[in-house]
């Protein structure tokens, strides 16, 4: 029933198209191939805008029919706005006490100053270990590696590669994301890893100073890789270790990359 | 046309799984088409096919993904090339054995992939969260490889039936 065609052992073959594909993986990944590499990803970029499309069409035809995704969406729906509700609390809490530049984060599109283009998201990651979003803005529309990427509910990631008209941009679950956070209530500083269910956060102790569940974690602006003050998320669980000279803290991040539709690029503010 | 068809089905394989398949994630992992898709033509066309599928499909992967162009066509490969003697050697292939070949393929596509981005420096997951990834997108697509399967005969004879008409 399943037999295949009897053949002989093609050990060779698999050892010259592994050889070929080893070669185009090192080559492709030296500098002056990210031209091309991001233009093959331009040309794919079309196919996934449809496909997208195609995807939230079906999305909106069987929200008729009251079925899990239709909640689901709902759910996920209701959830942002929650979120972003909750993120004015805390932007609100944590300008009163810090200053004029985290209080105008409250609208970050009018009152940040920065510049930013709005990108659709057209496709995600192909596997579950690289966390990547792809865009449908390039550097035709200013989009260039390193710029920071943000969405209402807070901070998304960093622009990695850049086509001519399609981005990738590495997200805050991807393993090798950093970012130097503090805490709005006790105003803890620390650095967060990525991964794939909740954030990981090892924090700095302080004397007399012990962070909280529920605290929301935003950019310190700390080494210069990312603006000062964006949401990144909301510590849900803190272990304490006294004999180290840090915690560690998981944090709850503010965005799910599998269900976004746009995002913001900042496009003048230059990581150090 | 055969050739035709196939490519067109590995593209549309690509295409979905990093604009629809994500919206089904379970646990981290969401279902792989296109390895669903080589393991498929492994089955029903053997070893030498499936290696040639696996290289398509992985390059469509790849553009789709951050980093160099190959990681994911030799993580699906190699899946191809072990399956491929698995399939061929198999007296009385049954739907349990396809289901197998689905858990190793996803298995071996995870750890080669893994490999494969941390000697070209790109990043990884920590070694427990690459084993949860790997283990889960081995049970979805376990669970969907036999639709898999059936969907790439029916197509498979439709090309077939065509390519004689012609």
């Amino acid at each position: 029933m399943y037999g295949a065609k009897r053949q002989s052992r093609p050990t060779g073959l698999f050892l010259v198209l592994c050889a070929a594909m080893l070669l185009l993986a090192m080559l492709s990944q030296q500098s002056w191939a990210a031209g091309a590499r991001g233009a093959a990803r331009s040309a794919l970029a079309p196919a996934e805008q449809l496909m997208t499309a195609a995807a939230s069409q079906v999305g909106r035809i069987t929200s008729g029919f009251g079925d899990v995704s239709s909640l689901r969406a709902e759910n996920a729906r209701l959830r942002a706005a929650d979120e972003a509700l909750r993120r004015e609390v805390v932007e609100l809490n944590a300008a009163a006490k810090e200053n004029a530049a985290l209080r105008q984060a409250l609208d970050f599109q009018k009152a940040s100053g920065h510049h930013l283009v709005a990108a659709e998201v057209i496709g995600v990651g192909p596997d579950g270990f690289s966390r990547t979003v792809q865009v449908d803005r390039g550097t035709a529309d200013g989009v260039r590696p390193g710029m920071v990427v943000v969405t209402g509910a807070g901070l998304l990631g960093r622009v990695s590669e850049a086509g001519p008209h399609a981005a990738v941009v590495q997200t805050l679950a991807d393993p090798q994301s950093r970012v130097n956070v503090y805490l709005s209530s006790s105003n803890l500083q620390g650095t967060l890893s990525g991964g794939p269910t909740a954030l990981q956060l090892e924090l700095q102790h302080t004397l007399g100073v012990v962070a909280s569940t529920g605290e929301w974690a935003l950019t310190s602006g700390v080494g210069g890789g990312y603006p000062r003050g964006l949401v990144v998320g909301e510590v849900a669980s803190v272990t304490r270790r006294d004999a180290a000279t840090s915690d560690q803290a998981q944090v709850a991040w503010v965005n799910d990359p599998s269900s976004l539709s746009f995002v913001l690029v900042i496009t003048d503010f230059q990581p150090s | 046309m055969r050739r035709i068809a196939a490519a067109a089905l590995m593209a549309a394989a690509a295409l979905a799984q990093v604009t629809w398949a994500p919206h089904f994630e379970v646990g981290g992992a969401f279902p792989n088409l296109v390895l669903l898709g080589v393991v498929g033509v492994t089955w029903t066309r053997g070893q030498r096919y499936g290696m040639a599928w696996a290289c398509v499909g992985g390059l469509l992967l790849d553009l789709t993904a951050s980093g160099p162009v190959g990681p994911h066509a030799i993580a699906l490969l190699v899946g191809a090339y072990v399956i491929g003697f698995w399939t061929r050697d198999l007296q009385r292939p049954t739907a349990v054995h396809v289901v197998l070949t689905a858990v190793v393929g996803t298995i071996l596509y995870s750890a080669v992939l893994v490999l494969s981005d941390g000697l070209l420096g790109l990043p990884v997951p920590q070694p427990g969260t690459a084993v949860w990834l790997a283990f889960t997108a081995a049970a979805y697509n376990a669970l969907l490889m036999p639709f898999a399967l059936d969907v790439i005969r029916r197509l498979q004879a439709l090309t077939r039936s065509a390519t004689e008409a012609t």
